[in-house]
């Protein structure tokens, strides 16, 4: 229902735009000429336009569609597939979806091979003459036993008539199957069936677990579906008859028999030594079974039988009728495939799940008791505030304090003294108040890429400022950063993990070191482009270097320095997901890459969808900072 | 904008058609495997056994975990997986992948996959309790993950309350050196051998023989490839199965199978004598009946999973 809603809101939102942007550009009087940048501003309909393009691409692709406007269609397109699935190895046989038939193309393969096999008989200087004459015999009369399996004249009566009675029974069941009533099920038996496909539930992944469970129900709920059913296990029965069907007519048992008598009269002439030699009657001993399990038939035998699939593949094709065009139409680029007992999505339906089932996981994922592998996404934990203190105050403090550690005494308890007390305080291990905290895998990966920004910028952008005004600083410093600059960050990523371990040090660092350089380059940048006459100015005026500093060059390179900001959070961004990849118990790249060990497609897309939202916050915070702070960008 | 409209139409078009036009036979015959994990087909591998059993020429890739073996048998980059792990496969099996169980490559203690706590920590199995609230590498999705449950089921921790940070083997054994981690829980002769350096094993092979933990290899094939050519699946279990055989006689070239598997020949044999080797006859009976059969349903595992057809009775 939802979807419905949404895929018609789509359309209406896409054609009324798209008509209000008609509109807009016949009626409004544009003075700017093409070139003049005031052409591309505003819009917001194209806007409108866009996303909800994209919107409907998703909801086409995934099938959301088709699950919406036509909810059995899967399990009646599952119960087509059981009719592929049971005439698949039968129409592998025969050219039918196939450029050539598979028995001419698998008597290609073994004529080569047996040809390469007799070169190389021929030319090795291992074997004895005596032997390499009774192996090239050999192969002959194997190479022989094609053309006794392809000869017509020498095809069995019985086997002859098994086929055509084999063609006859297709033929039959695709009579039968253009009966309104077929396969015939008695009231009670439908009863039965329905209230087990009832049981079985309806199309789409399960609300209520992380997990995946089934989709696509199996047992057929309309009358069409049935009849595909039935047809299929008929057919299948047919396709494991016809295969156990061998054409070994008499001739092809006698020469079987005699290069079988031969090879043992053979290997026990050879002696053990000789091992080169019976590795050769082994090969050709397999290449004999390979020839024998295909189904060769001589080239016309099959006609009818191959004529009968082909008709009843006309016939199923036009009792499928509109769930045909369903399928081309609303299950783009795959459809539902049967394979043994169980129905599946295959194709952009099993990678690109349903917009309601996305957001059926993810206000899941959503729910703080839920989450993933028991953390949630975000929420919050009450933490006491003494743990800051804690953290803020080094240790050390009650070291330095004169006196000595409290000892146990004689009643078995520890007395507490002024030493240990303030001990307690610096280490955090007291009771004040709580306060509410964030916690969870967005807020990891964001505090994450926060501290290697916030790092970034306190180290990068003085170190920055100093080397564009300062011929030591920037000789001494620019050999080592631009060595480190161009290192793709991941590339570190290893190194940092086995140094500074896999906790949040090594990613805090690996995002340091990416936020630095960046932050370095462009502070550099900043400074050195500053005009020369507002210094000149300045230094007129009196200013002491610190002021100028403070108020000429630290404004001017401000707006580069914040460009530079922009760009480590996409670099940083970018480098974290790949760093909680590598290891990790927290974080939005940890989630997909675990999601990913278990398949499970919705929560890849939700951790890729979080990572564009996040990434767009991100940037849309920082522009308006950019705005709010320096009106002047891009006007000195 | 008639020009847009067409363009994406077209487009749509052009992908909603893009059905792979498929080939009669094979040309070539992609096949997964492990290093680290020596096999006595592996012999038959180097020597080419495969590509005359089959007919085609065989390919062969390496994996570092079986999840990725199912990745490239969905993008049809690999048709059989020799030795993949059960729990990936259960895992694509879960999630409606076209793959089928075909073989038992083998069953094997925990000698080749298992748990391992460093020493510094002081945690045994007498003590595992303090793994809570602590840091485990595992490989998510794996038989470790598997043998890691199993095992915590044995000494009764809680899994919940542990820090787990997903690991593959190898950075695993990396991070228990390094002491980032209190245990790591891996497969691979190489992985196992590094981390008993600075660790020991919570479970013994026998203790955890005991206790019943059990992994199970198999071979898995892709739908497809299994109706395109079911006689090539047929030729390859029954190399690997003769391949056994000759292993159990003795007349394996371990030296041949032990630089394959890029071990040294004293480490690949004692891994390979941790294996089970099944016959085709047990195979079957696991596959029905047996420990094979227990293990997915164990797993909630849809039924329709495993065929036996293939195996030369």
């Amino acid at each position: 229902m939802f979807t419905r809603i949404l895929t018609f809101l789509i359309f209406v939102a896409i054609i009324g735009c798209i008509m209000y942007g008609r509109k807009v550009i016949r009626t409004e009087k544009v003075n700017a000429v093409f070139g003049n940048p005031e052409r591309a501003k505003g819009g917001t309909h194209w806007i409108i336009v866009g996303s909800s393009f994209i919107l409907l691409i998703w909801l086409y692709y995934s099938w959301d569609i088709a699950k919406s406007l036509y909810p059995k269609s899967a399990n009646e397109l599952c119960q087509v597939g059981k009719v592929n699935d049971s005439l698949l190895a039968l129409k592998y046989m025969f050219p039918i979806e196939e450029r050539e038939s598979k028995t001419a193309s698998i008597i290609k393969i073994e004529n080569k091979n047996l040809d390469k096999f007799a070169i190389e008989v021929k030319k090795s200087n291992i074997i004895s003459d005596q032997n390499r004459q009774i192996l090239l015999r050999l192969i002959e009369k194997t190479k022989k036993t094609i053309s006794l399996l392809t000869n017509e004249s020498l095809l069995d009566n019985q086997t002859k008539i098994k086929i055509l009675e084999l063609a006859s029974r297709i033929d039959q069941l695709s009579m039968e199957f253009q009966k309104n009533d077929y396969p015939y099920e008695t009231e009670e038996q439908k009863n039965k069936r329905l209230k087990e496909a009832e049981e079985e539930g309806e199309w789409g992944a399960s609300g209520t677990a992380i997990e995946n469970t089934v989709e696509i129900p199996t047992i057929p709920k309309t009358d069409k579906g049935l009849k595909f059913h039935s047809a299929a296990e008929e057919l299948k029965i047919i396709s494991d008859e016809f295969f156990k069907l061998k054409n070994h007519n008499f001739q092809y048992k006698s020469t079987i028999q005699e290069i079988n008598d031969e090879i043992k009269k053979f290997e026990n002439e050879i002696n053990n030594d000789q091992e080169i030699t019976s590795t050769y009657v082994k090969d050709i001993l397999q290449i004999g079974g390979r020839i024998d399990y295909a189904s060769i038939f001589p080239p016309n035998s099959l006609k009818e039988f191959e004529q009968s699939i082909i008709n009843f593949e006309k016939v199923q094709k036009n009792e499928q009728g509109s769930l045909r065009l369903i399928d081309i139409f609303l299950f783009p680029a795959g459809t539902i495939v049967s394979s043994g007992p169980n129905c599946s999505e295959q194709g952009s339906g099993r990678w690109l799940p349903k917009l309601s089932d996305t957001l059926n996981k993810f206000v899941l994922l959503l729910k703080p008791s839920v989450g993933y592998k028991s953390v949630p996404l975000l929420w919050y934990e009450m933490m006491d505030v003494s743990k800051i203190i804690g953290f803020i105050l080094p240790d050390w403090i009650a070291d330095i304090i004169p006196g000595k550690y409290p000892v146990h005494n004689e009643n078995g308890t520890v007395e507490p003294n002024f030493k240990s007390k303030t001990l307690d305080i610096v280490s955090g291990e007291f009771s004040l108040f709580k306060i509410p905290v964030p916690m969870g895998h967005i807020w990891d990966s964001f505090l994450r890429v926060f501290l290697g920004l916030v790092l970034g910028i306190i180290f990068g952008v003085p170190l920055g400022l100093f080397m564009g005004l300062n011929r030591f600083a920037k000789g001494f410093f620019d050999p080592l950063i631009e060595l480190y600059r161009p290192v793709p960050p991941l590339a570190w990523a290893p190194l940092i993990i086995s140094v500074l371990g896999i906790d949040n040090v090594g990613k805090i660092f690996l995002l340091f070191m990416v936020s630095f350089s960046i932050m370095i380059i462009s502070a550099r940048a900043g400074a050195s482009g500053t005009q020369l006459s507002k210094i000149h100015a300045s230094h007129s005026l009196g200013a002491s270097n610190w002021q100028i500093l403070r108020y000429v060059i630290f404004p001017n390179s401000l707006p580069e320095i914040l460009t530079g900001v922009r760009v480590s959070i996409g670099m940083c961004w970018g480098t974290l997901v790949a760093a909680e990849f590598l290891a990790g118990t927290t974080g939005i790249g940890f989630v997909e890459n675990v999601a990913k060990k278990y398949f499970q497609y919705e929560v890849i897309w939700i951790t890729i969808f979080l990572m564009g939202v996040l990434g767009l916050i991100f940037d849309v915070t920082l522009r308006r900072i950019i705005d709010k702070t320096i009106p002047w960008r891009g006007k000195g | 904008m008639k020009k847009i409209i067409s363009f994406v139409l077209g487009s749509i078009l052009a992908f909603n058609l893009s059905v792979s036009v498929a080939n009669a036979a094979a040309k070539e015959v992609k096949v997964a495997f492990f290093i680290e994990w020596p096999t006595p087909n592996q012999e038959d591998k180097v020597k080419g056994d495969y590509e005359k059993a089959l007919g085609v020429p065989v390919k062969w890739t390496n994996f570092a975990n079986g999840g990725a073996m199912t990745d490239a048998m969905l993008a049809g980059d690999i048709d059989i997986s020799y030795s993949q792990g059960l729990v990936p496969f259960i895992n694509a099996v879960k999630a409606k992948a076209p793959v089928k169980l075909v073989d038992i490559a083998m069953e094997y203690g925990m000698g080749g996959t298992t748990c391992v706590t460093s020493n510094k920590s002081g945690i045994t199995k007498a003590n595992a309790k303090e793994l809570e609230g602590k840091k485990v590498a595992v490989p998510l999705g794996t038989m470790a993950e598997y043998v890691f449950d199993e095992s915590m089921k044995v000494v009764g921790a809680d899994r919940s309350k542990m820090e787990i940070v997903q690991m593959d083997p190898e950075e695993g054994a990396a991070a228990l050196v390094a002491g980032d981690v209190v245990m790591a829980c891996m497969f691979g002769g190489n992985s196992i051998k590094a981390a008993t350096e600075v660790g020991t094993r919570l479970l013994t092979v026998e203790e955890a023989r005991a206790a019943g933990i059990m992994g199970i290899d198999i071979v898995s094939v892709t739908d497809k490839f299994m109706k395109e050519n079911p006689a090539m699946v047929k030729a390859f279990i029954k190399v690997s199965h003769e391949a056994n055989v000759r292993y159990k006689a003795g007349k394996s070239d371990m030296d041949v199978i032990a630089k394959d598997a890029e071990m040294k020949l004293p480490d690949a044999k004692e891994t390979i004598e941790g294996f089970k080797f099944l016959t085709p006859q047990e195979t079957k009976e696991s596959m029905e009946k047996g420990n094979l059969s227990k293990f997915l349903k164990g797993m909630g595992t849809p039924n329709g999973a495993v065929d036996t057809s293939f195996l030369p009775l």
